[in-house]
């Protein structure tokens, strides 16, 4: 008993350093934020507003179009998205495979792309004159050109494409680190039993990497309700506001318009509630108990 | 294992030190008597104050001025951060502001800047500057550039389809489209090359009229009732919708369009002159004419896009700072000629306007007087004041556009962008 | 069937090496290119690359900000590899009631959006300028505490130690090693692809990162490479060969981290510490 007490005691220790840091750096800033989004007004000339910030936020019509944005492109992109970086980092980890070493490096190079080159490149690629609508064209896949960045539909398709281009090698990494985990021994009496590639993949892959699915799953859902990069500089979040993310009008909010921190504020509490809630779901469906 | 901690250790250590050795002391004016300054274009605005200070080192040998290169948008986000945070550390002493964004920094920091009135006079400058740099009674900011536009024009493409440059001169944006549809039939070109997600082209439509997204106070919302932005955001679908406008995406397309020779005219501020004439083998092909107007009474062939102001803030150094400010871009004359002559910029100093320097005459446009053309239309620019909500009003009625241009009635988009407006920025 | 799958493997492989390699193809022609010819799309290699070098180099303190990003991002590194590990291995191998609560407030930290917590994080920075204005605003070391530590890696080592044999510990204890022994001796020299891969994406973000020193970093000697690159850009006339030049050499470094650190991502295979 005293044992287990005493080493309980040293997991605190264990944690001590981290949790002062995030104290700090992170809830002492939070905490500043939520007294904030219970003020308003332009740049250092705020007032107690009360819950003002927040019936404003259910009356604004660009603060619903922009979580109405990220709701789509959260269902539809991270689904996709993890699949892939599952399904290649299961290719890449054969270890029969040649040149392995480039082909993971090419893979993840997305990710460290600079965002300037990354949207003017973008930009270039999918303009109605461009290499993509020419090559889609000359499979016949397409009639007629599509408006990559003026058609409200292919904006929101353009920026699910151009996250998914980004994050999927970022998150392949995660699951090519954990697979190194995964005890070879198992796969081996699977194959001996005669399970295919494909059984294998679901019944022992998947399982075998549960915590890592939900760390992706949790930290893409956050990384897409916060969603920046992209709209911000690929489509500007147009055609109108059709692209517009929760992130980029916050920011809009502080730096872009006359600064309405209070505001903001308001806002970036409805990500962090919407997250939470994400979050306990999946955490849920995750199955986190022993 | 252990080898790795030393190396690793060791390394740090090294790291952290030397980097100490570099970072350490920052120099505010309080303790070095180096001011600082903040401006975004290097061949530009920065090169202005490389000029301004030097004349100004022949007055004041010991006068120490930083001046530092940091994006528009760097600038923007670094103030309100700093300033809201009250801060002041790592604040320049002289920073530039664009005059769309003045009012918004005067209003929201009301005790962020220097009061400059005793320092220079602001009836030496082009009228429509004080507006944007006045607030309150109290002049804060000193007027460098002058955003005049023009409507640059390919005179080759406008031979093949039969027009001279005389007939675009003085014209409202209905028959620039009416033209731009036929140079389209004759010679396959696009007249002009836009971006409706980020359409500034509104903004110097709007102005040809006199009149801004917000009333005279700044902050009245003036959207469903103004017949002038009512006018710019339907000619500005039309562009769309006739097939005479490329459609750009960002700067460098934008560039790319008449870089390329994709696009019969630009109409801009007077600062694009250095990239279309990066494309020297167009010499010779360009003229300017005045912008066109909206169909609107009262508009003239004259407005202005961009432009911007040099401010001094309210911390230690302040008073150096103003008198650098007052005795070179406030009132040196010699230092007018300079910047067209070195680096092309046109400022909005009236009394150096009848210098030499700008009576030049520019072979890449034909010869024409281009610095003198420009600064007959700058004094034809009316005046407005762009308020505090420029750029908010901007995406709103951006937003609305779009709506328009699928379909929905423009009297309806305007007046849902007003009520937006009104409920985002009544505060 | 097995040669099929291989063929089909590598075609895959190749097909999205391509799709993802092309922007850099791109990038690496422009740097050889006038400004005028990028902005006109071209692709083939021009004769330009040693006046954007020349350019960049001469106009643009290239050398001190390639200096502070490595600065930032080694340090911040290493502090983020050994304070998220320890605290992820605390939360899940000493697991009680209340480290898990304590554990699921740290997560909520990731919740917000950075653009929030700007302002009043560079207020905080402010006070510690009275204080310790050496760690204050303006410094690298401004720029790196916010990212010593993240909830981000504290998650992602506690779910790794999810799958890290807990034998081992048991193990550790009865060779008489101390708690803390157990944890550098044993579990860090197995956690190698874990590490490797914190490494990166730590590496990464901090080399990347742009919204935070652009507020907290005012001096040019402070510039770290994100910030020149938005400098390059900010001008009516900007130079894209010299941009996409800076572009290139900003990206090559966190480039070489993953190709170096991905290699661990096959010795674990192979390695007999695992149990």
């Amino acid at each position: 008993m005293k044992l287990a007490s005493n080493k309980s005691l040293i997991g605190w220790f264990f944690i001590l350093i981290a949790v002062i840091f995030i104290t700090l750096f992170y809830f002492y800033p939070m905490l500043q934020a939520l007294i904030l989004s219970f003020r308003s007004g332009m740049g250092v000339n705020l007032e107690f507003v009360g819950l003002d910030n927040y019936i404003r936020l259910f009356n604004d019509p660009v603060a619903l179009t922009a979580i109405r944005n990220t709701f789509i492109y959260l269902i539809i992109q991270v689904p996709i998205m993890i699949l892939l970086a599952m399904f290649f980092s299961v290719l890449l980890n054969n270890p029969n495979l040649k040149f392995k070493g480039f082909f993971r490096t090419a893979i993840f190079l997305p990710a460290v792309i600079s965002l300037v080159a990354y949207s003017v490149i973008f930009k270039y690629l999918f303009s109605t004159d461009g290499i993509v609508n020419k090559f889609l064209l000359n499979l016949s896949v397409i009639s007629e050109p599509i408006e990559w960045l003026m058609d409200p539909f292919w904006a929101k398709v353009l920026i699910i494409i151009a996250i998914t281009w980004r994050w999927t090698g970022y998150n392949m990494i995660f699951y090519l680190a954990a697979l190194q985990n995964v005890d070879k021994s198992v796969y081996e009496a699977a194959r001996i039993d005669g399970a295919n590639s494909f059984q294998q993949f679901f019944y022992i892959t998947i399982p075998m990497l549960k915590p890592i699915i939900l760390f992706t799953a949790i930290t893409s859902t956050i990384g897409t309700l916060q969603l920046f990069d992209e709209p911000m500089n690929i489509t500007r979040g147009g055609p109108g506001n059709e692209t517009l993310t929760i992130s980029q009008y916050i920011y809009n909010l502080s730096f872009e318009y006359t600064p309405d921190f209070g505001y903001a504020a308001a806002v970036s509490f409805v990500i962090v509630i919407l997250t939470v809630i994400f979050s306990m779901i999946q955490f849920r469906l995750g199955g986190d108990r022993k | 294992m252990k080898k790795w901690l030393t190396v690793i250790t060791v390394g740090l250590l090294t790291l952290i030190l030397s980097a100490c050795s570099l970072g350490a002391d920052k120099n505010t004016y309080e303790e070095t008597g180096v001011l600082t300054a903040w401006a975004w274009d290097p061949l530009f605005n920065v090169a202005a104050l490389e000029l301004a200070k030097d004349y100004y080192i022949e007055e004041d040998e010991s006068f120490e001025l930083e001046i530092i290169e940091n994006g528009q948008k760097d600038i923007v986000q670094r103030l309100n951060t700093g300033l809201s945070s009250g801060t002041m550390k790592g604040m320049p002493n002289i920073v530039l502001i664009e005059d769309y964004r003045a009012q918004s920094f005067l209003q929201a920091y009301p005790d962020a800047f220097y009061d400059l009135s005793d320092y220079f006079n602001i009836d030496d400058f082009a009228d429509y500057k004080k507006a944007p740099t006045s607030f309150d009674g109290g002049q804060f900011g000193v007027p460098f550039d002058t955003g005049v536009t023009g409507l640059y024009l390919r005179t080759d493409y406008l031979e093949e389809a039969g027009y001279t440059p005389e007939d675009l001169t003085n014209i409202t944006w209905d028959e620039f489209i009416e033209i731009g549809k036929d140079i389209k039939e004759k010679t396959g070109k696009l007249m002009i090359s836009i971006n409706p997600n980020d359409p500034d082209h509104l903004r110097h439509m709007i102005q040809t009229a006199g009149v801004w997204f917000t009333e005279e106070d700044g902050r009245t919302v003036n959207i469903s009732e103004n017949e002038a932005v009512r006018e710019a955001v339907r000619t500005y679908t039309a562009l769309q919708e006739e097939g005479i406008a490329h459609i750009n995406t960002d700067w460098s397309s934008r560039v790319a369009a008449f870089q390329s020779g994709e696009v019969v005219s630009v109409a801009v501020g007077n600062w694009m002159t250095p990239s279309i004439k990066a494309e020297e083998s167009q010499a010779g092909k360009w003229t300017i004419v005045p912008i066109p107007r909206l169909s609107v009474d009262g508009a003239v062939n004259a407005s202005n896009l961009g432009g911007s102001s040099f401010y001094v803030l309210n911390i230690p150094g302040k008073e150096k700072a103003a008198e650098f400010l007052a005795s070179t871009f406030g009132s040196n004359v010699d230092l007018y000629q300079d910047f067209v002559t070195e680096i092309g910029a046109i400022g909005t100093y009236l009394p150096a306007l009848d210098g030499e320097a700008f009576k030049k005459s520019d072979d890449f446009f034909g010869g024409q007087k281009i610095i003198a053309d420009f600064i007959t239309w700058m004094e034809d620019i009316p005046s407005v004041n762009y308020g505090m909500h420029t750029y908010a009003s901007m995406d709103i009625l951006i937003g609305e556009m779009q709506k328009y241009k699928s379909g929905k009635e423009l009297d309806d988009a305007l007046i849902d962008a007003q009520k937006q407006a009104e409920g985002r920025l009544s505060n | 069937m097995n040669k099929l799958k291989s063929i089909f493997t590598y075609l895959i492989l190749s097909v999205a090496a391509l799709v993802s390699l092309f922007p850099f193809l791109w990038m690496l022609i422009s740097m050889t290119n006038k400004s005028v010819d990028i902005t006109q799309g071209s692709l083939m290699p021009g004769t330009h690359l040693f006046e954007n070098l020349r350019n960049l180099f001469e106009n643009y303190n290239v050398g001190s900000a390639l200096f502070n990003s490595f600065f930032i991002a080694i340090i911040a590194t290493v502090l983020c590899l050994v304070i998220s590990s320890l605290a992820g291995y605390g939360f899940e191998v000493y697991r009680s009631k209340g480290k898990d609560i304590v554990f699921t407030i740290l997560l909520l930290s990731m919740m917000i959006p950075f653009a929030a917590l700007m302002v009043p994080l560079f207020r905080l920075f402010g006070d510690i300028s009275q204080v310790f204005p050496a760690i204050g605003v303006d410094t690298l070391y401004a720029v790196i505490l916010p990212y010593v530590t993240t909830a981000f890696f504290v998650f992602f080592f506690r779910q790794n130690t999810k799958m890290f044999t807990k034998d081992l510990i048991e193990a550790g204890r009865i060779d008489g090693l101390s708690e803390i022994g157990i944890f550098f001796r044993i579990y860090m020299p197995s956690m190698k692809n874990t590490l490797a891969a914190a490494g990166i994406i730590s590496f990464m973000n901090n080399w990347n990162n742009y919204l935070w020193p652009l507020v907290i970093i005012q001096s040019p000697e402070n510039q770290t490479i994100p910030l020149l690159i938005s400098n390059l850009g900010s001008g009516y006339t900007p130079d894209y060969g010299v941009i996409y030049t800076a572009i290139v050499i900003g990206t090559i470094p966190t480039a070489l981290v993953f190709f170096f650190l991905q290699r661990y991502f096959v010795e674990g295979m192979t390695g007999s510490v695992k149990g």
